[in-house]
């Protein structure tokens, strides 16, 4: 059979079992007096790279959408940043400022993503009808109105400092730096591989075949009788679920929110993964992904050999980002690893 | 009693009326020819019919039940489907999946069944391929059977978009110019297609501007005019008639 005919096989299988294997590690470092010890020089490496895993999985949300389904959001950010502040205020034990609730942990990651996954409902119900440049505008105000109620709301979700004293699940139970890290790193990471496995097993079967099918065409779609409002808004809740997900998960690592870290910044940067490593196909996402992000390790170490400031060098990064993404929609529109005939931008 | 009927339809855009009370009924294992010039509201009566827009006033009955302005997805689980006139195909798709689509009731369009990799999925997928490639293998697709659609010919994207409805089994198959940009060859062999699936039972409705080969082919000829029915009845003498002899060549309709 050729790689074009899908089958619903063991693809992402792989992916399963090694996010189990993660987990199963990970969770080994953080409950057993097991320690690992990280040479100082890969800190920084560890850590984007717990970055990265968060922001996989907003990809592979995205990519599910706007790759498999053709839904342009441009306001990803907005359903990671729902799902931290719910985790944060539900869990937070005692706040600097906004509501500190105190509940378990595992209680708020849940209403995290459920809150996410609810505001997809909303986006959805009111907006999935829209032609794909109008949805990009309303998910894009969606994220914009949120954030400045994230910043003006003090007394709820406490201003530009936001929330303080969210508890870090790993770091309550391991004290040692080199292990926490290693361990949150793997444990994190195993739920994107997990994550990674279930959009695969989705997509690849005819569950998946109907999304795409949307994206190419959703009347024809609906003439061989498929409900294409219900696969789109599923998609889309999906989407933000994941989403939702990967902000509860952060704010747990992190131990804090704050309007900073969800600015539109996130979603340039999965937007712009996910179109150089290729839409519709999960790995190349993933691995777009990695090569953006992978550009904050090369120019941290490339600040300290150049001759500019900070300041220079962070607006020169952006440059070298939006000349890699003109190179890319204009050498290969479909990504690197992206198919054209399936995206159909083959001339 | 008629297994597709249409009841006094309206539909404006504007300030124009594109049909105007219009009633047409198609009775069970029918062929039926729907001709006229252009704008005498033939795609907007299919439109309306097939649920992709919905009709200003009057109903649309379908064996038995009220199915005005039910959707198109709704309409193709009741058995009525349809093809259109630029054809649609799912470009970014193969061949096989485009067919393959089509499928009713594959339980893997679920998430659950298709997150699990449920058995029923598995075994209905496995029904699903070989009646999609038996259809290819019929329209004499299968040697494209993993090229992209957007890499047909005009022709063969006609054949390809007759293998798709055709995978839902559809009471009623609505064709919109299955002959249009069609070589002649090409031509006889989607009559013949449609000749075939009428004698197996399949109640046909087709749009068409060759009149030659329609005329041929269906039992029952219909013509409008201005978003009226002009003409109804067997094709020869229809086409004998003096109305629509006008109504072709442009006489002054008085």
């Amino acid at each position: 059979m050729s790689a074009l005919d899908r089958l619903p096989s063991g693809r992402g299988d792989r992916a399963l079992i090694a996010g189990v294997a993660c987990l199963l590690v990970g969770g080994l470092f953080a409950l057993t007096p097991l320690q690992a010890s990280l040479p100082s020089a890969l800190y920084v490496f560890v850590e984007v790279g717990i970055t990265f895993v968060i922001y996989g999985m907003l990809v592979l949300g995205l990519d599910l959408q706007y790759g498999h389904t053709g839904l342009v959001n441009f306001g990803h950010v907005v359903f990671f940043a729902v799902g931290a502040y719910a985790t944060a205020m539900l869990a937070a034990q005692d706040s600097f400022a906004g509501i500190a609730l105190g509940y378990p942990w595992p209680l708020a990651l849940l209403v995290g993503v459920i809150a996410a996954a609810l505001l997809g409902l909303v986006v959805s119900a009111t907006s999935i009808r829209l032609r794909d440049d109008f949805l990009a505008i309303v998910t894009l105000a969606t994220a914009e109105i949120f954030h400045s109620i994230f910043v003006n709301f003090e007394g709820i979700f406490g201003g530009n400092v936001g929330i303080l004293g969210v508890p870090r699940p790993i770091a309550g139970l391991v004290g040692d730096a080199d292990t926490r890290m290693i361990a949150t790193i793997l444990v994190i990471g195993g739920v994107t591989l997990i994550t990674l496995a279930a959009v695969t097993r989705l997509t690849d079967a005819p569950y998946g075949r109907v999304l795409r099918a949307i994206r190419a065409d959703e009347l024809v779609t609906r003439s061989v009788g498929k409900s294409t409002i219900v696969y789109k808004t599923q998609a889309f809740v999906y989407g933000a679920a994941l989403a939702g997900l990967a902000g509860g998960l952060f704010a747990l690592y992190n131990g804090a929110v704050a309007p900073g870290f969800f600015t539109i910044q996130v979603t340039v940067t999965i937007w712009i993964g996910m179109l150089l490593g290729g839409a519709a196909n999960h790995r190349a996402v993933l691995a777009g992904l990695a090569i953006i992000m992978g550009l904050r390790l090369v120019s941290r170490f490339g600040l300290s050999v150049t001759p500019v400031s900070g300041d220079v060098f962070a607006a020169f990064r952006l440059v070298v980002v939006g000349l890699i993404l003109i190179a890319v929609i204009r050498f290969r529109p479909a990504g690197i690893w992206g198919d054209p005939q399936e995206l159909g931008v083959d001339q | 009693m008629s297994l597709l009927s249409a009841e006094g339809l309206v539909k404006d855009f504007g300030g124009l009326r594109a049909i105007d009370g219009l009633s047409v009924s198609i009775d069970e294992e029918e062929l039926v020819g729907v001709m006229g010039p252009n704008g005498a509201g033939k795609s907007t009566f299919f439109n309306c019919v097939s649920g992709v827009i919905p009709p200003d006033e009057g109903t649309v009955t379908l064996d038995g039940t009220d199915v005005t302005g039910d959707p198109p997805e709704s309409l193709a689980h009741r058995g009525l489907v349809r093809t259109f006139q630029n054809t649609r195909e799912l470009e970014t798709m193969t061949v096989r999946d485009n067919v393959r689509l089509a499928a009713p009731d594959q339980p893997g369009e679920r998430t659950l069944p298709a997150l699990l990799r449920s058995g029923s999925m598995k075994r209905e997928e496995e029904a699903v391929r070989d009646r999609a490639e038996e259809l290819i293998e019929t329209f004499e697709l299968d040697h494209l059977a993993d090229e992209y659609s957007s890499n047909l010919s005009g022709g063969q994207r006609k054949l390809l978009e007759l293998a798709r409805t055709l995978m839902l089994d559809p009471d009623v198959l609505m064709l919109d110019e299955p002959f249009a940009g069609v070589n002649p060859t090409l031509t006889r062999e989607i009559a013949d297609h449609i000749l075939d699936l009428n004698a197996e039972g399949m109640t046909v409705v087709i749009i068409e501007h060759e009149l030659e080969t329609l005329t041929e082919l269906v039992d029952r000829l219909v013509v409008l005019q201005q978003g009226r029915l002009l003409v109804e009845g067997d094709p020869e003498a229809v086409l004998e008639d003096e109305r629509v002899i006008e109504a072709y060549l442009g006489g002054d309709a008085e």
